[in-house]
């Protein structure tokens, strides 16, 4: 038999010359040319990746008590359900909110070492360990839709619907060894995305796209009646389209990272939350870059979706009539749109633009933060005032506003276009 | 294609052979088939049916069994003087696990009509192949024991899951 396992220091050696060993998997992984590829997985690396979930928020309480001796709270954390109680620490508290099932350990810790400045490498782990005792962990799917399909998978066809998901997040097309194609791609052009006068190009052609788009505004219903009898051809190609906008997204990230010499993880293709198509690039390793790099590498590839959107309407702006008018203003309009969304900080959803604001604030956990805060502000047992506080009604009550005007926004588009 | 001395030679440090005599393991040459594999050339597949066993002469080989999609996990290799597929030679059961080399291998091929007639042409040899194999049975159930014991840890250490205190 394979001699791999003659390694293996017995766990229970009570020696104690040498830390056992971590079990390693050997694992075949085939391509579809029948060739294949032997990887070795350490539980460590499982380890990391795991996204440990909190049990529901009926199930369990959370009080703090505040300490007058240390000026830091820590917290009492109530298992509803088994009547059990568990101290946490401050850190600990912090690491309990981001266990939403959605959030991998190697995050948690990142997100850590943000807002600390450091890392105790026993926290996690002892966290967890003491959760998993309180029966405070669950391993129920993370997503509204996924619980829903998992409490009713006694009818065949929401069974159905639950495993295509399940099948359809499983699929994952990446790699790891991208730091090469992506050291190519600056070297071949990308290192003038970072130059004064890409910056300038940039801003010039938003301005043309903005005075487009406004110019273009006046005539919505003749340009969209220039689809004509191709509206199915138009909306899979712009779809198609925006795909690929997103994979260009993702590739300026990695270039960013190659610019302030920081090394591209991973690259890849998934469905995210096995609904939606997305490219994907791993550059956590950014972190440990200065934050004007952290900046940057977020911004730049929401730019891409100005840069886009800027060309697409000076095309509709520029074409007389017919159907490359309608399209190009369309894909002006979802350039333009996915921009805005994706450096606006203030939609509720955690995009290149809250990155930069959390980063410069100094908060990771913002978002959850401040929506744990206006909770209990509804429920009318708030914590007390702070600086933090302000923080957290500001950024609920504008990313409140900032969706009400989106909303409102579609709302009025398409009341113009269909009357 | 080795002569039969040469081959005879590499048989006696197969743990199955070491207790033959060589007059058999001579008559045994004449009946063994050699078949080489390139790398990553794919033997036989779990499931498949086979009335054949295997000797490493060279090279090495990859055993894995399916266990989702493309992801397999690999059971053990094999060296020069291993043996595999043993298995279907008594139970008629298809292939327990996917074989494929790892390197260019050379094996040569013992098929179930020629272990047939070993054991009726020489008791005495047949004897000392049972035995061999019997030995070699015990270490894979062994090894076996210690994989499923190591996979188990591994679940253990990827999920954090602390067992000794609840």
């Amino acid at each position: 038999m394979t001699d791999r396992r003659k390694e293996a220091n017995s766990p229970s050696d009570p020696s104690g010359a040498a830390p056992p060993r971590r079990a390693k998997l050997e694992l075949l992984v085939r391509h579809d040319d029948d060739s294949f590829e032997i990887q070795a997985v350490p539980s460590s690396a499982a380890w990391v990746q795991m996204r440990p979930m909190r049990v529901d928020t009926e199930a369990f309480e959370l009080a703090e008590v505040p300490s007058r001796v240390r000026g830091q709270s820590s917290y009492i954390l109530k298992n509803l359900r088994t009547e059990r109680f568990l101290a946490l620490s401050a850190d600990e508290r912090f690491l309990w909110d981001q266990m939403d099932g959605s959030t991998s350990l190697q995050e948690m810790a990142t997100a850590y070492v943000l807002k600390y400045g450091q890392f105790n490498f026993d926290i996690i782990p002892t966290l967890i360990r003491k959760l998993q005792q309180a029966q405070l962990l669950t391993l129920e799917p993370a997503s509204r839709l996924r619980r829903v399909l998992a409490r009713n998978r006694q009818q065949r066809l929401l069974r159905a619907a639950e495993l295509t998901l399940f099948a359809l997040e499983r699929i994952n097309i990446s790699s790891q060894r991208v730091q090469s194609f992506f050291g190519g791609l600056y070297r071949w052009g990308g290192f003038m995305l970072f130059t004064p006068a890409a910056a300038v190009t940039c801003a010039l052609l938003g301005i043309v796209g903005i005075v487009a788009g406004v110019r273009l505004w006046q005539s919505t219903e003749a340009i969209l009646s220039d689809f004509g009898h191709h509206k199915l051809v138009a909306a899979i190609a712009i779809n198609v389209l925006l795909l690929a906008t997103v994979a260009l997204h993702q590739l300026v990230h990695g270039v960013a990272l190659v610019h302030y010499r920081r090394r591209v993880r991973e690259f890849g293709f998934t469905f995210l939350h096995g609904i939606i198509p997305t490219f994907y690039v791993d550059v956590t390793d950014i972190f440990m870059a200065p934050r004007r790099a952290r900046v940057v590498t977020a911004v730049s590839g929401t730019l891409v979706h100005l840069v886009l959107g800027g060309i697409w309407f000076f095309v509709a702006w520029q074409t007389q009539s017919g159907f490359v008018r309608a399209f190009a203003a369309t894909c002006g309009i979802i350039q333009f749109k996915s921009f805005l969304l994706a450096l606006w900080p203030f939609f509720f959803i955690e995009m290149d633009g809250y990155h930069v604001l959390v980063d410069a604030l100094g908060v990771p956990t913002l978002k959850s933060d401040a929506l744990a805060y206006v909770g209990s502000l509804l429920r009318g047992s708030p914590p007390q005032w702070s600086r933090e506080a302000a923080l957290y009604v500001g950024y609920v009550a504008l990313s409140g506003l900032s969706v009400a005007g989106f909303l409102a926004f579609f709302v009025a588009v398409v009341i113009r276009w269909t009357t | 294609m080795a002569s039969a001395a040469e081959i005879a030679e590499f048989l006696q440090t197969v743990r199955l052979f070491r207790e033959v005599d060589r007059p058999a393991l001579l008559a045994l040459t004449a009946r063994l088939r050699e078949r080489r594999l390139r790398k990553g050339q794919v033997l036989f597949r779990e499931g498949d049916q086979g009335e054949e066993m295997f000797l490493v002469r060279d090279g090495s080989i990859l055993v894995s069994k399916a266990v989702t999609g493309k992801v397999e996990q690999v059971l053990a290799r094999f060296g020069p003087g291993d043996f595999f597929g043993e298995m279907s030679l008594f139970d008629r059961s298809p292939r327990s696990a996917t074989i494929q080399a790892e390197s260019d291998a050379m094996l040569l091929t013992l098929d179930r009509q020629n272990l047939s007639d070993l054991i009726e042409m020489n008791p005495r040899a047949a004897a000392a192949f049972f035995h061999g194999l019997v030995q070699v049975f015990i270490e894979r159930l062994r090894a076996s024991g210690e994989l499923v014991a190591e996979i188990t840890r591994w679940g253990l250490e990827a999920t954090g899951l602390d067992m000794e205190s609840r």
